[in-house]
């Protein structure tokens, strides 16, 4: 009796609710099989609404203010409970994500992913996919560092370069002359309104296109597919068959689910084992500070230092302008019938090129070559050598001078300048006399004509020809 | 069909209409920053010129005004190098590569970018990077003995 009751319960929430709808239409429907990494999808919709539960929850306790956003932070990460965990699963879910997102991006690149009829749900990808990276650098203005604030400056001096409209687009995003309570409410608005209710709608949407147009099937990945109307016969067929079909529910949401659920692990133990996102000091524009982008932009920086000052602009500007509009109009250009990683050796051959660019120009950040700083201390001087007297004098005096802001002596210091101790032939004491002096036009240094005494250069020059020969013994 | 016809039309238009008249205020609210931009010189104190002795680069902060106060503004650094008695530069700390704050290196006597290879020498000329402009100038004045700063004589971000 009682059994029969739940089950009448049941049977009239299915039919008020019209559960039974989505359950034919989405749950309960054969669909082609996927390869293991189809799972992107899914992990890319878990991470989402990771971001919007645990970041729903840190508006909780976030003050945007610039005299109390930096303090909210702090509370949030060390004085409410879980507030750490929050934070830093808010911090690694949102890394991930974009992670992810290029994962994504890459794989329907070498898969074909945005081949008839499946353009439109590429558009929207593409929406998202410049959505969620503008995200990624909203959400790390908010917590008021120096770290945040010089990321939304570089953002701003980014924008005034564009041709026409460059100063307005800073007031529009700066919200007036100066950096003030109304950027951090613009900038607030935009990463916690704005951001989440467009990804919301576009996610949505381009949930719904997948399940109207599916994901690229087993054939569809063997054989030529020429138009959207073969597509569909091809994917019924597949859908369908035995071996290269399923059921959505539960065979594929497990399946995918998997990829998702070890990324969200990913999170969780980064989370556990660095807690927190790493907080700078607090946000001002007048302070000696060594800022940084976050790990995701790492590529970025390393692009910038290798620019020459004429490409600079038309970097900055125009490659995300060309990227997006090259992501749009792919599926309207690339119309080949070839569908599937292995049929597609170009793609597969750009997507490897663009990674390990990537990963090339991120893993170049941490040495940063480029960054001339200055040093607290004199380099040592070179392994195993005694300096005279007149040359230990000269490497204080290195020190003195900044030379070591730029020179490092036998791998100790910046990599600016050459590294006087492995220099590739041996330099006169009048040539490099000369060279300190004045350097030539071309040469990014400066000269000492009318700052060093007599002694003093002679006291360097000592220095150099000495450790100039450690690696020639 | 004359009728849906007409009833369509008159959902298409009142659609449009409505979303226009929501939509274009509230377009125009959120790109005010962009009409009412200040026309005119800004002048900020940085202190006294006393403070900056000649032949030296200091850093300075640009002081609140009432204004940038109540607005909380977050203040720029400078370096002010005072050439002699009259002549004084003053120079922004934003990178013009990107804007992150350089560092005036006493010892090499450059200004020194941490993030993409900037540096300038004292003059604030180029000497290395992707920048592609010396660092910027404030243009300056000096009223009653404090030395003022023309915000508007720099880019708004700087």
């Amino acid at each position: 009796m009682a059994f029969k009751r739940t089950q009448a319960m049941w049977e009239w929430t299915k039919d008020r609710f019209a559960l039974q709808r989505i359950w034919q239409h989405v749950l309960d429907r054969r669909v082609a099989k996927g390869a293991w990494y189809f799972g992107d999808g899914a992990t890319l919709f878990l991470l989402f609404c990771v971001l919007l539960a645990t970041g729903a929850a840190l508006t909780l306790g976030y003050t945007a203010s610039p005299d109390k956003a930096y303090q909210s932070v702090r509370d949030i990460s060390w004085k409410a409970s879980f507030g750490w965990f929050v934070r830093g699963l808010h911090y690694w879910s949102a890394g991930l994500m974009v992670v992810m997102l290029c994962f994504h991006l890459f794989r329907q690149i070498m898969v074909g992913g945005y081949k008839s009829p499946r353009e439109a749900t590429w558009l929207i990808g593409v929406l998202l996919f410049f959505g969620v990276i503008t995200m990624s650098l909203l959400g790390y203005v908010l917590r008021w560092d120096e770290r945040g604030l010089y990321g939304l400056r570089v953002a701003l001096n980014i924008f005034y370069r564009v041709p026409w409209i460059g100063e307005s687009l800073v007031y529009f995003v700066q919200g007036g002359r100066e950096i003030t309570a109304v950027t951090l409410s613009r900038v607030y608005s935009a990463h916690v309104i704005f951001g989440p209710l467009m990804l919301i709608g576009l996610v949505g949407y381009h949930m719904y296109l997948v399940i109207v147009h599916s994901i690229t099937s087993p054939t569809e990945r063997k054989q030529p597919v020429r138009s959207g109307t073969e597509q569909r016969r091809v994917y019924q067929r597949d859908a369908q068959s035995e071996e290269r079909g399923e059921v959505f529910f539960p065979e594929t949401v497990a399946k995918s689910g998997l990829m998702a659920a070890v990324v969200l692990a990913t999170a969780l133990a980064l989370t556990a084992l660095y807690g927190t996102a790493r907080l700078y000091p607090e946000a001002n524009l007048h302070e000696t500070s060594h800022p940084a982008e976050e790990w995701w932009w790492s590529w970025f920086s390393s692009l910038a230092a290798y620019l020459p000052p004429w490409l600079a602009t038309p970097v900055y500007v125009g490659f995300p302008l060309l990227l997006f509009v090259c992501l749009i109009l792919l599926p309207f250009v690339e119309r080949t019938p070839y569908r599937g990683i292995r049929n597609r050796p170009f793609a597969t051959l750009g997507v490897a090129a663009c990674v390990i660019a990537l990963l090339g120009l991120s893993s170049l950040r941490i040495a940063s070559p480029w960054t001339a700083w200055p040093q607290p201390t004199p380099p040592p001087a070179p392994d195993g050598m005694q300096l005279p007297p007149i040359a230990e004098q000269g490497r204080l005096q290195f020190a003195a001078f900044g030379c070591n802001s730029c020179h490092a002596i036998d791998g100790h210091g910046p990599r600016v300048g050459p590294d006087l101790a492995k220099l590739r032939r041996t330099w006169s004491q009048a040539e490099l006399r000369k060279f300190i002096l004045q350097p030539p036009p071309d040469v990014a240094m400066p000269p000492y004509r009318e700052r060093m005494t007599e002694q003093q250069l002679d006291e360097v020059v000592s220095f150099v020809l000495v450790v100039q020969t450690a690696r020639q013994r | 069909m004359e009728r849906r016809k007409a009833l369509s039309l008159l959902v298409h238009g009142g659609s449009a209409t409505a979303a226009l008249v929501v939509g274009i205020p509230t377009l125009m609210y959120a790109v005010t920053p962009t009409s009412r931009q200040p026309s005119g010189p800004l002048w900020r104190d940085l202190g006294p010129l006393d403070s900056f002795p000649i032949g030296a680069y200091r850093a300075a902060k640009i002081q609140h005004s009432l204004a940038s106060q109540a607005a909380q503004a977050v203040l720029s650094g400078v370096y002010v190098w005072r050439i002699n008695e009259q002549t004084l530069v003053v120079f922004s700390r934003s990178c013009t590569d990107l804007g992150c704050p350089v560092t005036f290196d006493r010892r090499s006597e450059c200004f020194l970018c941490p993030c993409h290879g900037g540096i300038f020498d004292k003059h604030g000329q180029r000497m290395a990077g992707p920048p592609d402009r010396p660092l910027y100038r404030y243009d300056v004045r000096v009223v009653d003995g404090i030395l003022q700063v023309d915000l508007a004589s720099v880019p708004p971000m700087v």
